[in-house]
């Protein structure tokens, strides 16, 4: 087989139902608001339950990548890739470092955006505009990520039939249409169903590809061994430097988004947060894991593929077990769907943090400090639009693998990570500090990448650029004398 | 201001007790796998390399460590629905 799926109008109907589905849970969201302020657009009025929020945390953090961008890096490097389901964990750990405090602040303050925090805490212009525009760089670059996928999704699914630059194009104009209805709470609603596809979806994977297609874990497992024996063994010692890295770059990184953080500010209470966030502690080896488990079958059963290739690969495993049965068929048009579910469930909530970060951050502060709530968010969702405009041409005319994308942003992110996890925790801590600290970090993470050294004895750029970011901010906090009360 | 003020209702936090951090630090030496021989696989447990399987299970040991540090150690007033 090969030839690719196409799906017939049975499928067609099914999954375009299931988008429209979510514009009709976006008018809802606009149904149910309860003013024009920021809190109530943002941040669906501070008023998420457990289901709500932990679905919408699911859906956000498991993104095209984890399906995409996973199994093709799996397929690349092996088991080495095990370190997902290391890192996707290490977010939760990076929350408990700082959530408790930011929570109770933001609750306090009444914070809408991160920038808010920022700038209560250092009371800085300057560190708080480098540090939005930092998040903003990345959410961009995280949101130009999924568009991307979803053009390869599109692609792989139709085997190269429908260009990738249709799907993207139609799916991101039916993400902006939702979110700017209703904002977070359709956002957040959107999610819901999003986020219990995608555990459809990740369920029926886990049996479906290895056991149909691979004959089972340990057959694959044998296979992969003989045909390509370093992909199943025990990384060398930079290799476990590597892992390290990776724990430092998303436990830092992925817990700092904005559009996470914006979810901590959204729960109805600090106990439906802590159940959710408990929950997530356990959500990589339902979710990570059968992203790597898929990429070691596709290794073995669909050998020497390009890198490029690669990232298409769970796409490409799809059309095999569609093309076997009737209840494949049907199978994968769940899959498919749950594949849409994690690039727009993801998409949708960076580019709400990104409207929210423009107008808040940016567009109040310097360019209309007079204007009403009402005025904000009209131009937060003017400002959607145009965001997604640009992405989308940005996404259409670039070519990259998924993966790298995802290093790139975390390498510039993690950089604003200090201000959270030492500023919450270490009054001395001044702006100017750790605006410099900011600086060093960044002069270091982009300096290395730049110069051809994203890697250095397995160590991400960008985190190098975080311990030098962390150190400068420790020596010249202990530098300065201490307060005399 | 002490940090009762500063953080209303913030009754205790993970962050302040160090064994809870001794414990993360020994379960990521056993996850992250450094200690295995370069090249080495082992026998299969549950269709994974012997190596995967314990990081694997020690994933799922910092999950529910995880959850019980939440459950024990933030505590917020009134946190009540």
């Amino acid at each position: 087989m090969g030839e690719g799926l196409v799906f017939g109008p049975g499928a067609l109907v099914v999954v375009g139902l299931y988008l429209v589905s979510m514009i009709g849970v976006g008018w809802v969201g606009r149904q149910k608001r309860q003013s024009d302020s920021m809190a109530d657009f943002y941040l669906a009025g501070r008023s998420l339950g457990l289901a709500v929020l932990f679905l919408t945390l699911y859906a956000t953090q498991y993104s095209g990548n984890t399906l995409f961008g996973y199994t093709g890096k799996t397929y690349r490097i092996g088991f080495e890739w095990t370190v997902s389901v290391v890192f996707m964990f290490s977010v939760i750990v990076g929350y408990m470092l700082f959530a408790p405090r930011l929570v109770a602040l933001a609750r306090k303050e009444g914070f809408i955006t991160p920038g808010d925090y920022i700038s209560y805490r250092f009371a800085s212009p300057a560190l708080t505009l480098l540090s939005t525009v930092l998040m903003i760089y990345a959410l961009c670059n995280y949101t130009l990520a999924q568009l991307k996928a979803m053009g390869a999704a599109v692609e792989g699914i139709t085997d190269g039939a429908v260009p990738g630059a249709y799907g993207i194009i139609a799916l991101a104009v039916i993400m902006v249409v939702y979110e700017t209805l209703g904002g977070m709470r359709s956002v957040a609603w959107t999610d819901v169903i999003q986020g219990v596809v995608l555990l459809l979806g990740f369920g029926i994977l886990a049996f479906l590809i290895p056991i149909k297609l691979g004959g089972g874990l340990e057959n694959i497992v044998a296979k992969l061994g003989a045909m390509d024996p370093p992909k199943v063994q025990a990384p060398s010692l930079e290799g476990a430097n590597k892992w390290i890295s990776y724990v430092f770059l998303l436990g830092c990184g992925a817990a700092i988004y904005p559009q996470a953080i914006q979810r901590l500010y959204s729960s109805r209470s600090v106990k439906v947060l802590k159940r959710s966030l408990a929950i997530m502690a356990f959500m990589p080896l339902t979710t990570t894991l059968v992203a790597l488990i898929c990429g070691l079958t596709a290794a073995v059963v669909l050998p020497d593929l390009s890198k490029v290739e690669s990232d298409q690969v769970l796409a490409r495993l799809c059309a095999l077990v569609m093309s076997e049965s009737v209840l494949g068929y049907w199978l994968v048009v769940v899959v498919f769907a749950a594949a849409l579910a994690a690039l727009m469930s993801t998409a949708d909530s960076a580019l709400l943090s990104i409207s929210s970060m423009l107008t808040k951050d940016i567009y109040l502060p310097y360019f209309h400090p007079d204007a009403t709530e009402a005025e904000l968010t009209k131009f937060g969702k003017i400002s959607s639009w145009g965001i997604v405009i640009v992405l989308v041409l940005v996404a259409i005319g670039t070519e990259a693998t998924l993966v790298r994308l995802l290093e790139l942003k975390f390498e510039v992110l993690i950089q604003v990570g200090p201000c959270f996890f030492l500023g919450l925790y270490w009054p001395r801590l001044t702006a100017g500090t750790a605006l410099l600290g900011m600086l060093c970090g960044l002069a270091v993470a982009l300096g290395l990448t730049l110069a051809g050294h994203p890697l250095v004895w397995g160590f991400h750029a960008g985190v190098l650029g975080l311990f030098v970011n962390a150190a400068v901010c420790a020596v010249g906090t202990l530098l300065k004398p201490a307060p005399t009360d | 201001m002490d940090d009762s003020q500063k953080y209303p209702g913030l009754l205790g936090e993970p962050r302040k007790v160090g064994y809870v951090w001794l414990v993360y630090l020994l379960l990521y030496a056993v996850a992250i796998p450094w200690y295995w021989p370069e090249g080495y696989v082992g026998s299969l447990v549950l269709g994974f390399p012997l190596w995967v399987a314990v990081t694997l299970g020690t994933v799922f040991l910092l999950a529910s460590w995880t959850a019980w540090v939440i459950h024990r150690y933030w505590q917020q007033a009134g946190e009540d629905d």
